[in-house]
């Protein structure tokens, strides 16, 4: 099983939060609106790599990847 | 791969006919391929979500130079976050966000809420009201106004000055003809605006205060303010005009919202999903580039039909019904990637704030028949009767 990383380009971050409700386990945002990835790293193929998944898609100005 | 010709119809995205009502041209278009070439507008117009998503996405190939479809308003645009491109737009656009994410607007959250309230609370006790001119328009005005800092003589220009901003983006028609003197005051507006015709404390002023500290190039403030009112109003004025004639329409979903108000978010997407308040948006193709098997050559035009991407069966299923629990947290209508729209913290929290209002107050409501204007990029409801509301 391989791993995979979640990236955060945090100068295009805007703290939108829709990341969060996709996967609440792996990120949150913090009292200053922050994101934090309390996960960076999930194994391919497991359910938090497809939160992680939903996580990148649903960011509305892509600063989020998964490689 | 081969790339075949590109399809082609004879549809154009400007007429009177397309700009009322949409959606059986994007239908059609949709229906021939995900990039269909349009002689009458000289423009290759993508029709489907995925092919849209990914152009947004790409804004090394699909550059946001030629957002507009004439070469005036592209001009007058260059130096602005809506018309350029990394790494320029990078740092543009910080300065325009760094005011408008969610995290900066939390502390307008609890003002804007009580707004909408407050101006809900009134109609519905009326009985009845103009949905676009007693809401639609007012709400939006308020909202932006009070962020920016702007003082009165501004305020009552500010929908005329918004709508002419969109107008102009269109190709060089009557309607962009007519509305570039008003949008011309805007920019002449814009140009010599400085910080003390803007409310202290406001964000306006701190855009002011980002070009002293040279955070942002000497002369950008004003650009700056000029996206806030040409981008920031007339799409939420079209936006809640929207909300209000779903929920006339779509009673059931209403009902749905009523009961668990978690669907308040959820409403919003599908209200910018099923109507999607900007009917197009231009790219320029730096390079020779297939998109969905079609080669769309360097130089040309591209029409972003995002109405047309939210309605795509092949992404979601019954894309014509209107559904509030469908929550499609990926619609295109604020776009995508580097220039997903700057303004959809604010836009977001006017919506669900008039949402919510709306849900808490009125069981019902039984509308006349909208009238729509034609207008090149907004697509909005110009009038809407609310003959009755029905009281919660």
């Amino acid at each position: 099983m391989s791993t995979l990383t979640i990236a955060l380009d945090r100068p295009r971050c805007e703290g939108h939060g829709l990341c969060e409700e996709e996967a609440p386990q792996l990120m949150h945002l913090d009292d200053e609106g922050d994101l934090v990835l309390d996960t960076a790293e999930v194994t391919d193929g497991s359910p938090e790599a497809a939160a992680a998944s939903a996580a990148v898609r649903v960011c509305p100005v892509a600063a989020l990847r998964l490689a | 791969m081969s790339t075949e010709a590109p399809a082609t119809s004879d549809a154009d995205l400007f007429s009177d006919e397309v700009l009322l009502d949409p959606y059986p041209t994007y239908e059609a278009l949709s229906e021939t391929a995900g990039v269909v070439h349009l002689p009458a507008n000289d423009v290759y117009a993508l029709t489907r979500y995925d092919v849209i998503r990914d152009a947004l996405a790409d804004t090394e190939t699909f550059s946001s130079s030629s957002i507009g479809f004439n070469p005036m308003v592209n001009e007058a645009l260059q130096g602005t976050s809506l018309a350029s491109d990394p790494p320029v737009h990078t740092q543009l656009r910080a300065t325009l966000s760094a005011n408008l994410t969610p995290r900066a607007l939390r502390g307008l959250k609890g003002q804007i809420e009580e707004k909408a309230d407050t101006l809900v609370a009134e109609l519905v006790e009326t009985g009845s009201f103009e949905a676009i001119d007693q809401l639609g328009r007012v709400f939006p005005i308020q909202v932006v106004a009070d962020l920016i800092g702007f003082q009165d003589d501004v305020r009552a220009t500010m929908l005329r000055w918004g709508q002419a901003a969109m107008e102009v983006i269109g190709p060089l028609n009557q309607r962009t003809v007519e509305n570039f003197p008003i949008a011309g005051e805007l920019y002449g507006w814009c140009s010599q605006v400085t910080a003390e015709d803007l409310a202290p404390g406001s964000v306006g002023r701190g855009i002011f205060d980002a070009e002293a500290r040279g955070d942002i190039p000497a002369g950008a403030a004003g650009h700056i303010i000029h996206q806030y009112l040409g981008a920031g109003v007339d799409t939420t004025v079209a936006a809640i005009g929207n909300i209000v004639a779903l929920f006339a329409a779509h009673p059931d979903q209403l009902a749905l919202v009523r009961k668990d108000h978690a669907l308040v978010g959820s409403a919003f997407n599908e209200v910018l999903r099923y109507w999607a308040p900007v009917h197009a948006w231009g790219r320029r193709v730096t390079r020779d580039v297939e998109v969905d098997g079609t080669l769309v050559p360097a130089g040309s035009q591209v029409a972003i039909l995002f109405g047309a991407g939210n309605r795509d069966p092949r992404h979601y299923d019954a894309a014509d019904e209107f559904l509030v629990e469908r929550n499609p947290v990926d619609h295109l209508s604020f776009g995508y990637g580097p220039h997903g729209c700057a303004g959809q913290g604010l836009a977001r929290l006017e919506a669900h704030a008039i949402i919510t209002s709306l849900a808490k107050r009125v069981d019902r409501l039984v509308v006349g028949e909208a009238t729509r204007v034609p207008s090149n990029i907004t697509r909005s409801i110009d009038a809407l009767p609310v003959l009755e509301v029905v009281p919660a």
